[in-house]
């Protein structure tokens, strides 16, 4: 197990803060201009409690890495629009194989190779696919230097580790290294 | 407005409704979550915006808005986290469908481990 | 008004429905996931009663059921794989 770093807990201290924020309503507040002290004061004691408990489970490496403008609006271009049109064209997809008659899948598991060196990335991509309905990401494995997914897919296209590269990770890939290296 | 509302959530409960007759019809376990995925993205996502937009526009309460997008966020995070852990336990455990799958890289590798 | 209740009953039904996987589902991991989607919907029909209704307590209850769910299902993963 690695040691917190100070930067680390400072970032899991701010993430922390902001879903207190979030979820107590304060955020309203603050922009009506009435906040409430009490309630500010004990969110940061508690978020930084549980940040010194945490943060060697949540950051591992370059904690401040997000905070730069230009990466920041990236992952916000992914997530607000790169990503939803995957979503439901998949989402369309295994929806209306689900509603047909004759249920044509074809279910399998297939390995495919990845080209990311930050752990965020990776976890980032394993979680896009397995968020995008007909393809679930089982395990990552590294096999000779190369890191493989196993996916379970439920049209199986082609057998082939490149071409189901190809046909699951689609642009998602290139955004994804574009936002993490 | 009203009408943008009750479409979006009539989107939401048709993807809902679809991913509950898949997890029904389905015929082995991990085919049935592929299914599950169904209901948790679009049905939950539909709710959610058209939850925002409501809160917004007819309620005209921010602090209900807020907090409806931060569930959004929530799902979003957690969602695939806790399919992807239910797929590996159960292969591990020796969840298998009935007729054996097209390609199965994995059972392979793992068997040379 | 009144339509949301209606889509809030729809949700339900579905839930209802998908207690039959809960009850005849083949392995564990089925019935897990049938359990988590019924966690989401039914936290999909709280969400539109406290949007008929105004008040955001529901709302409150369906993030915590929303969080025990994602504990629930990812502890039972856990006991899948026999780590636990």
């Amino acid at each position: 197990m690695k040691k917190a770093s100070i930067s680390s807990i400072i970032s899991t201290a701010l993430l922390c803060f902001v879903f207190w924020l979030l979820i107590t309503g304060e955020l309203a507040a603050l922009i009506k201009g009435e906040p409430s002290v009490q309630v500010l004061a004990a969110g940061a004691v508690v978020s930084i409690l549980v940040a010194c408990f945490s943060a060697r489970f949540f950051i591992h490496e370059r904690a401040f890495y997000l905070l730069n403008p230009k990466r920041f609006f990236t992952l916000l271009f992914y997530a607000v629009i790169i990503f939803p049109i995957e979503l439901i064209k998949a989402n369309l997809d295994v929806a209306f194989r689900a509603l047909n008659p004759k249920l044509p899948i074809k279910p399998g598991i297939v390995k495919v190779p990845v080209d990311l060196k930050s752990e965020y990335a990776q976890s980032m991509l394993a979680n896009s696919i397995t968020l995008t309905p007909g393809t679930i990401t089982v395990d990552m494995a590294e096999e000779d230097g190369q890191l493989n997914y196993y996916i379970h897919w439920i049209d199986v296209k082609s057998q082939e580790p490149k071409e189901a590269g190809d046909a699951i990770k689609g642009t998602l890939e290139n955004w994804v290294r574009r936002i993490w290296e | 407005m009203r009408i943008a509302i009750d479409i979006l959530i009539g989107i939401s409960v048709f993807f809902a409704f679809a991913g509950t007759v898949g997890l029904l019809r389905m015929p082995d376990a991990f085919s049935r979550m592929q299914s599950s995925t169904n209901i948790a993205t679009m049905g939950v996502l539909g709710v959610i915006i058209g939850g925002v937009l409501y809160a917004i526009f007819i309620l005209h309460d921010s602090a209900m808005a807020i907090k409806l997008a931060a569930m959004g966020v929530f799902y979003i995070i957690t969602n695939p986290i806790a399919g992807h852990a239910i797929a590996k336990g159960a292969y591990k455990h020796g969840v298998r469908p009935k007729d054996p799958m097209c390609v199965d890289k994995y059972g392979e590798d793992l068997v040379d481990e | 008004m009144s339509e949301l209740l209606f889509f809030a009953i729809c949700f339900i039904v579905m839930a209802l429905c998908l207690l039959i996987r809960v009850i005849i589902g083949p392995s564990v991991a089925d019935r897990a996931v049938a359990a988590d989607s019924i966690d989401l919907l039914a936290d999909m029909a709280l969400i539109l009663f406290a949007l008929y209704s105004g008040r955001s307590v529901f709302i409150d209850i369906a993030f915590i059921t929303a969080i025990l769910g994602f504990i629930g299902s990812t502890i039972v993963a856990r006991y899948l794989e026999g780590k636990l």
